[in-house]
This record gives structure tokens, C-alpha cells and sequence, in this order.
């Protein structure tokens, strides 16, 4: 006869974790199925939900992250930090002031590419009567305005650390600095 | 368990090996973050989401439901929907939209802080582990779906084959499961991982920390050019930044120009400009339709037809109430017009009962149900002027329903028949 503490143990040893991890798993997947059944109320969208499902994920997973992460790679990569290695030493890192702008107007740009590009332009005028255009140059513009402001945060930062390199190094025979 | 063909310490080459991810950034700590940031936000979105199902009162008819089987195990609804304060569905489904663009840069980074995760090897270690994989499958699909048919919606770009909100709202289910039970399975890790602030981890690798939670510091880390405060700092301005189109869009007003990447920042000018959600054209409606032949059919224990003159003539009532649309913009305006309580009276129907209305208009949103907690309060009217002046043909002319805190698509406009149901007590 078996005691239930052996039970779990070999339950263990084969499943590779414990009852309740089992059970939470197949809850969710009956929380799937029963999504799954929901989408039949409309059987000829099924197929191409599911198509959508996937291809969300892998798009993301296999195109998306690994396009930005090439850009970002070829703009701010081993090169761009051999240099920012060499600037350090004397002023402030550029690269965050031109990467983070970047980022924020590449965000920009992927949320609302159908706006920009007026893709949904007709259906919008029938339902708003509103003609849809010059969202692109309100895009340039807010890319535009993105990175003025970290063009100013940059030479912001390049006073304050030159600042800060005149009051550790007083010129001889100055005036000692203010307390 | 052994896969046939995998030998666990040869990965193959590419992103299976542990050096090709160089971000110093990645670890368990950033991760951590991006989850608490998430599990704090998603279920505002998730529950907002819900209630604006439950405001569309799937139960009352086939049309409510825009079509969908009301009887299946993920569709519920739990309550009536209120009328009051005016503003509650401007307010949830402003926040669904405005909260879920906010925390569609913050699901991308913690997407990004995982990746290597993805082609962890071997591919598959235990029966557990394989489930795990294939919920976590679900989460991802289920995240990435929810927010593109929702960010594509509201820009008015049906690009999907499929109906929208049928998707959307099965597609949360499938979203909602997956991830109970990732909080489920990974809040103990998040905690951990919280507290693992420094780079301690390359120091003292066992404090607390699993191996597989430390698989995500990379082990040939390339140099750092910008810190993960800063990364935090540029997800939390992309937030904000997108979160104030959607906050300007359902604000309205002087905020509305905020929204100035998405169509609904924009009003055309004047005291009828506001903005609408289907226009007369669109609709159909020709001048003839809606000229001086035009009646509205009330029907009840007996059946009333009445011309805009007769329904000028009843008492009139004026209040200040929202269109607040699914897409998550709104817009307060002062409406005229009779109670739907005075039409339900007038056709001989006393005390409570729903309303389904039906517009000249022949497309999904001509039909819909107010339940009786809306048929009864006051507020709720058939509008006949707005901010002084007579309806304009896009805003529903001759006569459409306003009713407090109700989706913008129960608005019929373009009445031309109310059918008043009685409902027990």
C-alpha cells in the first residue's frame, strides 16, 4: 500500500511539480476552450481569429523585437559604446539623449502607423464626417518636439557635470568656491 | 524528461545559447518591476473591459449583444446596469481605453525583459514545464491580440477579418485565464525578484534566487549605455504619452486636442460639432426619410404614432448628459426633449419596462435595449434639440434616445420605432 506523501512524490518526480500547478494549468485551459467555443457564435470568424491569435504572438516574438533590436544595434551598438567609452571619461553620455527620443517616436509610430498613415481615413469620415489628414506631420512634430526637449536635458547635463569638473579642479589662484 | 533529439547542454547555435543576449539590463529585478506595474494596471483594464459588456446589457436582446449567444459559459453579466452618476460608462470605458494604451509600452518591455526566456534549452524539461509554456503561449497571444484589435479599432482601421467585439471579448477570456495563473505561478517570484535591487545577483547568486530566474542576466553582458532607471524612465514617458491620448479623447473639452495622434481629437466646429459616431450619410438616411412624414411608432398596450410637432408639444426636459463611446472618447452636452417615461405612459404602459428602440437606420447599432432601470429615470429622454437647437441629421434628427451612464451605440438615432416591454416587479 502506497502512503499519499509517496504519491505525491512520484506525482512529483514525473509531472515535474506539484497537484496544484497541474490544476491551475488546466483551469486556464478550460478557461481557453471555453473562449474557443464563444468565437463559434460566429463560425466563419473562427479561423481567422485563431490566425490572428498566432500571429500576434509570433510577429511580436520573430519580427518586431528583433527588428527594433537590430536598429537599435546598428544606431546605439559595440561601436556607438566604444565611442561613448572614450566621452565618458571627459562629458556626459550622449547616447540616451538620441536613444530615448528615438524610442519614444518609434512607440508613437507603431501604435498609431494607421492614424498616421490614414489607413482608417474612409471609415473614420463615415462615422465621424471628419476628413482625416495631417496626422503624419503631427507625428513629425511630436518627434520633432521629443527630441528638442532632450537636446535641452542633454545640454543641460553638459553644464551641470562642466560645473561640476570647475569645482573639483579651481583654477590656481582663483577664488576658493562659495560654501 | 528527455525530448528525442535534444541534447540539453548543446544548445544549437543563434538565440538558444546563453552569451547571445549581451543586454546588461535584463534581470530579474527589471522584470519584476514591469510585472507589479502590470498586475496593478491589467486589472483595471480587465475589469473595465467587463463592466462595459455588463453596460451593454447582452441579456435584454439579440441585438444588445451585437449578435453574440448569450447562453455560453463566458457570458455572463451580473447586474443592471445604473444610470447614475451620468458619467460611469464615460468613466470606465475612458479608463479601459485610455489605461490600456498606457500599458501597451510596459507589456512591450516586459516582453522585451523576457525574450531570452523564449529560447530557453532544452525547449522542454518536464510534463510541468511544457504546460507552462503552452499557458504562457496563451498569455502572450492573448496580450498581444487584445491590444492590437483594440489600438486598430479605435484608429478606425478594420483591417481584421473578423467582427471586433465578439474577438475581443473571448479573446480577454482566453487572456484572463492565463493570466490568473501566471500571477498564480510567478508572484512569489516577483516579490523575490523585488528584492534583488543591485547587481548582487552576479555576486552572490543563490540569495533567493532560482536558476531559472537568473537566466534572464545575461552572462557576457555587452557595455551598458544607459541605466535601468533610464529604461524605466522612457517606458513611464511612453505610457504617459500614450495614456494622455487616450485621457484626452474621453475628457474632452479644452483636453480633447491632447489626443492629437487619434481621430477622436478632433470636433468639427459649432454648437452641433460634437463629435458623433456614425454619420446621416453613412447610415442612409435621405431627406425624405426624416421630412414631414416622418412619425415614431410607440408601441405598448396600444400603439401611438406620433409627428416631431405632437412630441414638441409634450413636456420637455433638458439635461446635461454624455455620449461616451466603446472606443473610449465622450462628450457632455445639454439635450431636450420628452421622458421616456411620458412616451411609455402615453402608449399605456405603467411602471416598469424595457425599451428596445429601432432607428431608420439599417446597419448593427439601428436596434437596441435600455433596460427599466434606464426607461425609468427621468433623465432618460427622447431628444429633440441640443444645446438650443434643433437636432442636426448626424446627430439623429428627428428624434433619438439619450439616456444617463448607458454605451453611446444605445443612443438609437433616427427613431422610428419604441417598443415599450413591461417586466415584473
Amino acid at each position: 500500500m502506497t502512503r499519499p506523501g509517496e504519491l505525491l512524490q512520484r506525482f512529483r518526480a514525473l509531472y515535474g511539480a506539484g497537484p496544484l500547478h497541474l490544476i491551475a494549468l488546466l483551469v486556464s485551459f478550460a478557461i481557453a476552450a471555453a473562449a474557443v467555443v464563444g468565437w463559434f457564435d460566429r463560425p466563419r470568424d473562427v479561423v481567422s481569429v485563431l490566425i490572428w491569435f498566432a500571429a500576434a504572438a509570433v510577429l511580436h516574438d520573430v519580427v518586431l523585437l528583433p527588428f527594433y533590436s537590430l536598429l537599435d544595434r546598428i544606431a546605439f551598438g559595440p561601436r556607438r559604446a566604444r565611442i561613448d567609452a572614450e566621452r565618458r571619461a571627459r562629458a556626459v553620455n550622449p547616447t540616451p539623449y538620441f536613444r530615448i527620443p528615438a524610442i519614444l517616436s518609434g512607440l508613437l509610430l507603431l501604435t498609431f502607423f494607421p492614424v498616421i498613415f490614414g489607413f482608417g481615413a474612409q471609415s473614420e469620415l463615415l462615422a465621424s464626417g471628419i476628413r482625416e489628414s495631417g496626422y503624419l506631420a503631427r507625428w513629425l512634430l511630436a518627434t520633432g518636439v521629443i527630441f528638442a526637449l532632450s537636446g535641452l536635458a542633454y545640454a543641460r547635463a553638459i553644464r551641470a557635470s562642466a560645473a561640476a569638473l570647475r569645482r573639483t579642479r579651481p583654477s590656481p589662484g582663483g577664488s576658493p568656491p562659495p560654501p | 524528461m528527455r525530448l528525442p533529439g535534444v541534447d540539453p547542454s548543446k544548445p544549437p547555435p543563434g538565440p538558444f545559447r546563453a552569451d547571445f543576449w549581451r543586454s546588461p539590463l535584463r534581470g530579474p529585478w527589471l522584470t519584476a518591476v514591469l510585472g507589479l506595474v502590470l498586475l496593478i494596471g491589467l486589472p483595471i483594464v480587465i475589469i473595465t473591459g467587463l463592466l462595459s459588456n455588463d453596460a451593454y446589457q447582452p441579456g435584454l436582446s439579440f441585438s444588445n449583444a451585437l449578435g453574440r449567444n448569450v447562453n455560453g459559459p463566458l457570458d455572463f453579466y451580473l447586474f443592471g446596469w445604473p444610470t447614475s452618476p451620468t458619467w460611469l460608462y464615460a468613466l470606465t470605458q475612458g479608463l479601459h481605453v485610455t489605461i490600456g494604451l498606457a500599458l501597451f509600452p510596459v507589456v512591450l518591455a516586459k516582453l522585451w525583459s523576457v525574450i531570452p526566456r523564449l529560447f530557453e534549452w532544452p525547449p522542454v524539461r518536464t510534463p510541468a514545464h511544457a504546460l507552462e509554456r503552452l499557458s504562457l503561449a496563451l498569455l502572450v497571444g492573448g496580450a498581444l491580440f487584445e491590444f492590437a484589435t483594440g489600438i486598430l479599432n479605435i484608429q478606425y482601421w478594420y483591417v481584421f477579418p473578423f467582427f471586433f467585439t465578439q474577438a475581443h471579448y473571448y479573446g480577454a477570456w482566453v487572456f484572463i485565464g492565463a493570466f490568473l495563473v501566471h500571477v498564480t505561478l510567478k508572484f512569489g517570484t516577483m516579490r523575490r525578484s523585488l528584492k534583488t535591487r543591485r547587481e548582487l545577483l552576479d555576486v552572490v547568486p543563490e540569495v533567493g534566487v532560482n536558476p531559472s530566474e537568473r537566466s534572464l542576466v545575461a552572462v557576457r553582458p555587452a557595455q551598458a549605455t544607459m541605466s535601468r532607471r533610464a529604461l524605466l524612465g522612457t517606458v513611464g514617458a511612453g505610457a504617459l504619452l500614450l495614456g494622455l491620448q487616450g485621457a484626452g479623447q474621453s475628457i474632452g473639452g479644452p483636453f480633447r486636442a491632447l489626443a492629437l495622434l487619434l481621430p477622436r481629437g478632433r470636433v468639427r466646429p459649432g454648437p452641433l460639432g460634437f463629435p458623433v459616431n456614425k454619420t446621416a450619410i453613412a447610415a442612409g438616411i435621405s431627406a425624405a426619410d426624416v421630412g414631414a412624414n416622418w412619425r415614431v411608432m410607440l408601441v405598448g398596450k396600444r400603439a401611438v404614432s406620433l409627428s416631431r410637432e405632437q412630441l414638441l408639444a409634450l413636456p420637455q426636459h433638458s439635461y446635461d448628459l454624455p455620449i461616451a463611446c466603446v472606443e473610449g472618447w465622450s462628450t457632455t452636452q445639454r439635450w431636450s426633449g420628452v421622458r421616456l417615461g411620458d412616451l411609455a405612459s402615453l402608449c399605456g404602459v405603467h411602471g416598469r419596462a424595457t425599451l428596445s428602440t429601432r432607428s431608420l437606420d439599417p446597419g448593427t447599432f439601428g436596434r437596441a435595449s435600455l433596460g427599466h432601470e434606464q426607461v425609468a429615470d427621468d433623465r432618460s429622454l427622447l431628444a429633440l434639440r441640443v444645446n438650443g437647437l434643433d437636432l442636426s441629421p448626424d446627430h439623429g434628427y428627428p428624434a433619438r434616445v439619450i439616456s444617463p451612464a448607458v454605451p453611446g451605440d444605445h443612443c438609437t438615432k433616427w427613431v422610428t420605432m419604441m417598443t415599450f416591454t413591461p417586466v415584473p416587479e
